[in-house]
């Protein structure tokens, strides 16, 4: 499981874990649909143990913010590490998001 | 029984007016639903719309004053009235077009006080409008008589609303009843606030017209002295000025680019010198080889196949900050300004420099 989800504060809380390659992300589709169907409140992604990303996760990470963009509530991305900041950096995708 | 001792007639224009609040209350709700809905597709912005049905108790005071001269309740026309207060003259006239559009108007009875004060006096300014619902609008079998109902329009500015609510605040009623002195001060305060609307309006005219004609150069090309600042910036961004290097970046890996808001590089630019359009257009002509190859060295061995459509002004923005010798420190702040200061903002302007060594100007 890439993603763990909970309830937490009103919002929706995930840990993101382990490698967000392309077999991973086709395979989180499905677990971020918690996610997607309460996209009116405050996401956040935890990415501590989050060690790699690919274009296909950073297409997941895009489809979660489309669906709280529509429906009001925000995506916000906690601790990524160093080499995800330098693909987010890279990407441009610093500015789609809220990092902290 | 007649708990407030009025004569007879005004005892029955009360029981008239009880018996008749149901058919005030709908008459309310269908008037103010028209209205909004018409202010709303107008654009016209309001700072309030209120609706209110007259108290018993005020209605017995009008009546206890000037019953008299009410033959039967149809004859006061403010048992149900409305006020729409919004923040420039102008739009008190697009109000009143807006009501004339919808609602019979008794151009016998309305009145502009506006227009009513000698050039040398300042007082009350509103306009008020005593209106009928139309039947072609609405009409309810239950209610044959409601659109018969007059009811009053009350059209006026912020600034005028907030004389007329002290006026009646402080009890000021006439200079008779007044002594001169808070005449004249209220009169001076009602002058003032006159104008203080038309220069509102001035201002707000003004600039509208000032982003027509920077919307007009920027539309036609003609970007070189246009001031850089938001609204600008914004119709500039409609020309999709950094569309060409985004693509050229984006071939790197064949990747797709997503859309993203630029506005925030608008204070970037600003905060490095750049003070027109065409300062942004020379920036791009002079730095578009670097931040290519920039992107180049950051995307070249990665098989990244999505970009946010900002990856080529943040790299045009990097490079015209190294070369300017702004150096990680000016990367951290350009980071600070997009993102909002955080630790992450160092942690990139060293990855920045990192990757950035490796251009030719950095070696000269």
């Amino acid at each position: 499981m890439i993603f763990d989800i909970k309830e937490q504060n009103g919002g929706m809380y995930a840990t993101v874990s382990g490698r967000l390659d392309t077999p991973a992300a086709v395979k989180a589709q499905q677990e971020i649909t918690p996610l997607l169907e309460n996209a009116d409140k405050v996401i956040t992604l935890d990415c501590t143990s989050l060690e790699y990303i690919s274009s296909s996760g950073l297409r997941l990470f895009l489809t979660i913010r489309k669906e709280a963009a529509a429906k009001g509530g925000k995506v916000v991305i906690e601790h990524i590490n160093d080499e995800i900041k330098k693909v987010f950096m890279m990407t441009g995708f610093f500015n789609l998001f809220e990092i902290r | 029984m007649n708990p407030y001792g009025l004569n007879p007639h005004c005892e029955m224009l009360l029981e008239e007016y009880r018996e008749q609040l149901p058919m005030y209350d709908s008459l309310k709700k269908v008037v103010m639903e028209k209205l909004q809905l018409l202010i709303e597709q107008s654009g016209v912005e309001t700072n309030s719309v209120e609706a209110r049905i007259k108290k018993e108790e005020s209605l017995v005071g009008k009546l206890e004053r000037k019953g008299g001269k009410y033959t039967s309740l149809s004859d006061i026309t403010d048992i149900f009235g409305a006020r729409i207060i919004t923040f420039y003259n102008e739009d008190v006239d697009r109000i009143a077009s807006i009501a004339e559009s919808l609602f019979d108007i008794d151009w016998a009875n309305s009145v502009d006080k506006r227009k009513m004060h000698e050039f040398s006096s300042f007082g009350y300014n509103s306009l008020h409008y005593i209106c009928r619902l139309p039947k072609s609008l609405y009409y309810d079998p239950q209610y044959p008589k409601l659109n018969e109902i007059r009811f009053e329009l009350q059209m006026r500015t912020a600034l005028q609303h907030v004389w007329s609510a002290i006026q009646h605040d402080i009890g000021y009623k006439s200079e008779i009843e007044t002594p001169i002195e808070y005449h004249r001060g209220l009169s001076r305060l009602a002058g003032m606030l006159e104008l203080a609307d038309n220069e509102f309006s001035r201002i707000r005219n003004s600039i509208s017209d000032y982003r027509r004609r920077a919307q007009s150069l920027v539309k036609s090309g003609n970007i070189e002295e246009v001031p850089l600042d938001g609204d600008t910036f914004r119709s500039y961004l409609g020309l999709h000025p950094f569309d060409k290097l985004n693509r050229k970046i984006a071939a790197i890996t064949q990747a797709e680019l997503h859309e993203a808001n630029l506005m925030p590089y608008q204070g970037v630019l600003r905060q490095m010198g750049m003070k027109t359009l065409g300062d942004v257009e020379r920036m791009m002509s002079q730095n578009f080889d670097d931040a290519y190859q920039l992107a180049l060295f950051q995307l070249g061995s990665t098989d990244i196949d999505i970009l946010a459509e900002s990856v080529g002004i943040q790299n045009l923005c990097i490079v015209h900050i190294l070369k300017s010798g702004g150096g990680r420190l000016g990367i951290k702040l350009m980071f600070d300004y997009i993102n909002g200061k955080m630790p992450q903002n160092a942690v990139m302007a060293d990855i920045v420099m990192e990757q950035a060594q490796r251009l030719s100007f950095m070696n000269r």
